[in-house]
């Protein structure tokens, strides 16, 4: 069974977003407003943070891009006491729309920030997009066609392409990886198994120093950052 | 039959087939539309909507088309999944940026489905116009809307005034500019406007002075080594951005050497702070430290002899000034600048080739702007990184198919031969191409005529210019204005009559990079779904309006294929196959030759000039010898800035962010929320200071300010930063809309409006970066 990861590199990320947009292209994820961003309640399964340290002129920017970091020991699964939230063979950490109770412990858990509580209909015209068709039975792909009101979402490393691909018995990793990934401009993000040493992950890992965020709180996550 | 032909093939493409039997899976139902219900048989005209057959089967298909929400132009591919586009993705056939896309094609579906766009020809039925006026649009018919504007340019003809229309053209295809372009020449009138004029005229201006080539820069990234950027957003508004953004990558970690990049900015952008250095400096003094590099380069013996002494003109003229005049210790002064840095900035720019500089919007667009691209531009040649890979490098153009000759009658040539509103070329232009920001200084005044009608193409000039509000005002006096776009911006609230066009995935054109890859590369747009309402592309009114205007007009517009998908079609024979075109979306020329110093230079000497023969016979012509042989040499001239520095301290520097889509309108929620990511905000605009400013002026990071410049003022809230120079404010532009659209109206402040009308003294280009403001607490 494969352990799906990411590496992102820091020195190749350009800051563009390209990332954030797809990903909400492509999970279907809705968009904020004035008035959600000020309440901190606009949602992003991936986003770009920005850290700045240091006075003028010596200051530093870090542009770190977040995803979920799918961690292996992961908090928010620990929590949950629906258990609505796990972590599946391959390593991903997904959530069952069906199963959240909503209770926002799995938020208040994760050091990361990746979760987002949803507290909008997708449905209601001011958020309705326009670019999907009526009929939801021809959405295609998507895995939750069908958004729910209340309950706690998150990147799902887009499982649903890496699942049809395994099916079709694709090379995931090359082939099919997550839309984020895909579309990178500088090619800072791979996709690929941990656990295969002769992964494009493993490759890159080996050849450079990583890092991962707040290792020191024993989540082992799966997102890998490559700095300078 | 062909594109169905072409269509019917891509579906055999691998990894959409997949996609597409997953689709099948999920049960599609009867409201589907196929593939030539989207596209429609190529036999009928295109964008003619062909009524959807309930028997179609559900469909998805990948369409091959290109991108224009800024001038880079990439290729795409859109899924589009029962005639509804779903998905935008890069097209891995285009090599400009190898298939990659930057954030701003993704928000394309948000372009496609904005809720305001409009549907239908408007009408205006409130005279009263200007900002906040309402126009009580009125919907009209097609046939109504352009028999009378056909009548109205005919009567203008009919006068023997055909220079009296005006045209703007702000972000179109390269097609459809062509068209507009065709139809201003047959008609008989010089005054074709295109928003250039705030972009990019300093660096044009500059790299023609040095080595006649009057166009955008094409930097060979693959291989340089270093990169010294002068005030160049590389990753925000540098263009074609996606390639910067795709080269970036690969020149950090794709190669044995990683590159070194140096921002010099009096403002730690994006691109600063991916950098490895930031160097701040005092804003408008570039050209000193270029001088000054070239300083050091040249006293320490750094530079390329063979280069120098073989391709190129003036090197002893230009040594002189540099020596005399920019040591280190002298620039260090003018710039803020340390001297030792510059040595060593110098050193490393001179050791480590292929290295290469960059110019950009902070450190060219000033009045005496074109003189610093320049001296720019000379250190490439100095350290001889000019025409080799991983240097400077001349963009191919397409060669395509020939057309007919444009059809002109008396009147014609007449009209073209009156002096142009913009007054380019003139004594006060000497060099212009155009001078968008003149038109409304010429429409207040009347002079050197008044204008009877005009055209907008897509343009927005009222947001993008300095000293936007003048735009307001200078609308109003034209008697009869027609704007052609699918939204209603700012300029199209001043219109008698509102055309909607169709967007970019809706129609037929093709489209090319601006420099950058060196080699051709032209991308395809056709129709990934039917025209919403009812609108039509800009190249079909075109051809209707000509026709209208009857005479050698409509005679110029016969047989070059009577709409957009037959121009395409006709200009592109030369280059392929249209079936293989329709698929593919790419074509591509054949690979770039370096080093063709023996036909490349377009100077005097034939050679790349330090002393601009290029310029000086300019200058005799013209008869213009103001400042005598400096005014042939790259140097710096000390800026003088709009408001006096007891009442102004700051200097106000606008940026575009890169979520500032190029088209006019900013209507989308996916670019807004992430609109600025280095403050980590997006729905605003802030008044970003450098800490230590703000303190000793009392204010708080969040503090309501008013930034008050000699014209203007704007509210904006405070924002701390440790990467502003103590003496500037840095805000974003692209916000501050006051149009149509739920996601833009009334979103932050544009910047534009506070800024003072200035011009770079040779090309009429706006200057930006040159008004001064005072911040207080509102």
């Amino acid at each position: 069974m494969p352990r799906w990861g990411m590496v992102i590199d820091l020195d190749k990320c350009v800051g563009c977003q390209a990332c954030t947009v797809a990903c909400k292209a492509e999970n279907n994820v809705p968009h904020g407003s004035p008035r959600e961003q000020t309440e901190r309640r606009d949602f992003f399964w991936n986003k770009v943070i920005a850290a700045s340290s240091g006075k003028y002129p010596s200051v530093r920017t870090e542009l770190i891009p977040m995803p979920c970091m799918h961690c292996d020991q992961a908090p928010c699964v620990t929590v949950c006491p629906a258990q609505a939230t796990y972590r599946r063979e391959d390593g991903i950490i997904v959530q069952d729309f069906r199963r959240c109770i909503g209770c926002k412990y799995c938020i208040v858990a994760c050091p990361y920030g990746a979760r987002n509580f949803n507290v909008k209909e997708q449905e209601t015209t001011e958020y309705q997009r326009q670019d999907l068709l009526p009929d939801r039975k021809s959405w295609g792909p998507w895995p939750f066609p069908t958004r729910t009101h209340g309950v706690v979402e998150k990147c799902t490393f887009c499982f649903h392409r890496i699942d049809q691909g395994v099916k079709e018995g694709k090379k995931i990793g090359t082939d099919v990886v997550p839309a984020c990934v895909e579309v990178c401009p500088s090619g800072a993000r791979v996709f690929g198994d941990l656990d295969d040493a002769k992964s494009n992950v493993s490759r890159l890992l080996s050849s450079r120093a990583s890092i991962r965020l707040r290792e020191e709180m024993g989540t082992k996550p799966k997102v890998y950052y490559l700095p300078k | 039959m062909k594109s169905e032909d072409a269509l019917s093939q891509k579906k055999t493409n691998g990894v959409k087939l997949n996609r597409r039997t997953f689709i099948k899976l999920s049960a599609l139902t009867g409201a589907a539309i196929g593939a030539s219900q989207v596209l429609g048989p190529s036999s009928t005209r295109s964008a003619v909507p062909v009524p959807p057959s309930a028997s179609a089967p559900g469909e998805e298909k990948w369409i091959a088309t290109s991108c224009i929400n800024c001038p880079a132009r990439c290729a795409i591919r859109v899924r589009a999944v029962d005639g509804k586009a779903v998905k935008i993705i890069g097209n891995p056939l285009s090599l400009v940026s190898e298939g990659k896309i930057c954030p701003r094609a993704h928000v394309g579906l948000q372009v496609l489905y904005d809720q305001g766009r409009v549907n239908f020809p408007l009408k205006r039925t409130n005279p009263q116009k200007g900002k906040g006026a309402d126009p009580r649009w009125q919907p009209l018919s097609w046939e109504e809307a352009l028999q009378e504007i056909g009548n109205r340019l005919q009567a203008i003809r009919q006068k023997d005034e055909p220079h009296k229309l005006l045209l703007f053209s702000g972000l179109n295809t390269k097609s459809s500019e062509e068209v507009i372009d065709r139809f201003a020449k047959a008609y008989g009138t010089p005054n074709l406007v295109s928003g250039e004029g705030y972009e990019a005229e300093t660096q044009k201006a500059g790299s023609w002075m040095a080595d006649g080539h009057s166009g955008d820069v094409a930097y060979d990234l693959d291989s340089t080594n270093y990169i010294v950027a002068f005030g160049a957003d590389i990753l925000e508004s540098s263009r074609p951005l996606a390639r910067l953004l795709r080269k970036w990558g690969k020149m950090r970690r794709e190669k044995p050497n990683r590159t070194k990049i140096v921002v010099i900015n009096p403002r730690y952008s994006l691109t600063a702070a991916k950098s490895d250095r930031w160097v701040p400096i005092n804003p408008g003094t570039d050209a000193a430290l270029a001088m000054a590099f070239a300083n050091v380069i040249i006293t320490e013996n750094l530079f390329d002899k063979a280069f120098v002494g073989h391709w190129t003109a003036g090197f002893d003229v230009y040594k002189k000034l540099a020596l005399d005049e920019y040591s280190p210790e002298a620039v260090s002064k003018i710039t803020g600048v340390a001297a030792d840095d510059i040595r060593e900035i110098a050193r490393e720019f001179a050791g480590t080739k292929p290295a290469i500089a960059i110019g950009g919007k902070e450190a060219v667009d000033w009045t005496n702007g074109s003189y610093s691209a320049y001296a720019i531009h000379c250190l490439n040649a100095l350290v001889g990184s000019i025409d080799i890979p991983g240097g400077v490098i001349y963009q191919e153009g397409v060669k395509f198919q020939e057309m007919p000759r444009i059809a002109e009658d008396e009147t014609a040539k007449k009209g073209k031969k009156q002096p142009a509103l913009d007054l380019r070329g003139t004594d006060k232009f000497p060099l212009a191409a155009v001078v968008t920001n003149q038109i409304p200084e010429a429409l207040l005044t009347g002079a050197p005529y008044p204008v009877a009608m005009a055209i907008g193409f897509n343009s927005n000039f009222n947001m993008l210019a300095p000293g936007a509000n003048r735009w307001d005002e200078a609308l109003k006096k034209i008697p009869f204005y027609v704007h052609i776009s699918p939204f209603i911006s700012e300029m199209a609230l001043n219109a008698d009559i509102l055309l909607p066009s169709t967007t970019y995935l809706e129609e037929w054109a093709y489209d090319f990079s601006p420099p950058g890859a060196g080699f051709a590369e032209l991308k395809l747009k056709q129709p990934v779904v039917l025209p919403r309402g009812k609108t039509r592309p800009i190249p079909d009114l075109i051809f209707e309006m000509a026709k209208k205007t009857g005479g050698t007009v409509a005679g110029s517009f016969a047989g070059i294929g009577d709409n957009a998908e037959g121009f395409v079609k006709l200009r592109t024979a030369s280059l392929l196959p249209w079936k293989e075109f329709v698929e593919t979306g790419v074509w591509r020329g054949g690979d770039y030759e370096y080093r063709k110093y023996e036909r490349l230079f377009r100077t005097p000497s034939k050679k790349f000039e330090f002393y601009s023969g290029n310029m000086k016979a300019l200058s005799a012509a013209k008869k213009t010898t103001a400042e005598g042989d400096l005014s042939f040499l790259p140097h710096y001239k000390a800026e003088k800035f709009l408001g006096e520095a007891g009442t102004y301290p700051l200097v106000l520097l606008p940026y575009q962010p890169l979520m500032v889509m190029e088209n006019g309108s900013q209507n989308y929620p996916w670019a807004q929320e992430i609109f600025l990511p280095m403050a980590g905000r997006g729905w605003n605009v802030f008044a970003e200071m450098n800490s230590e400013t703000a303190n000793k002026l009392n204010l708080k990071n969040g503090t309501p300010v008013w930034v008050e410049s000699p014209y203007r003022k704007i509210k904006a809230t405070v924002k701390f930063s440790e990467g502003i120079h103590p003496q500037v404010v840095a805000m974003a532009s692209g916000q501050g809309h006051y149009s149509y659209g739920k996601w833009q109206t009334g979103i932050g402040v544009n910047p534009n409006e506070i800024i003072g009308v200035d011009y770079d003294s040779l090309d009429g280009q706006s200057v930006f970066f040159n008004t001064r403001v005072k911040v207080y607490k509102a």
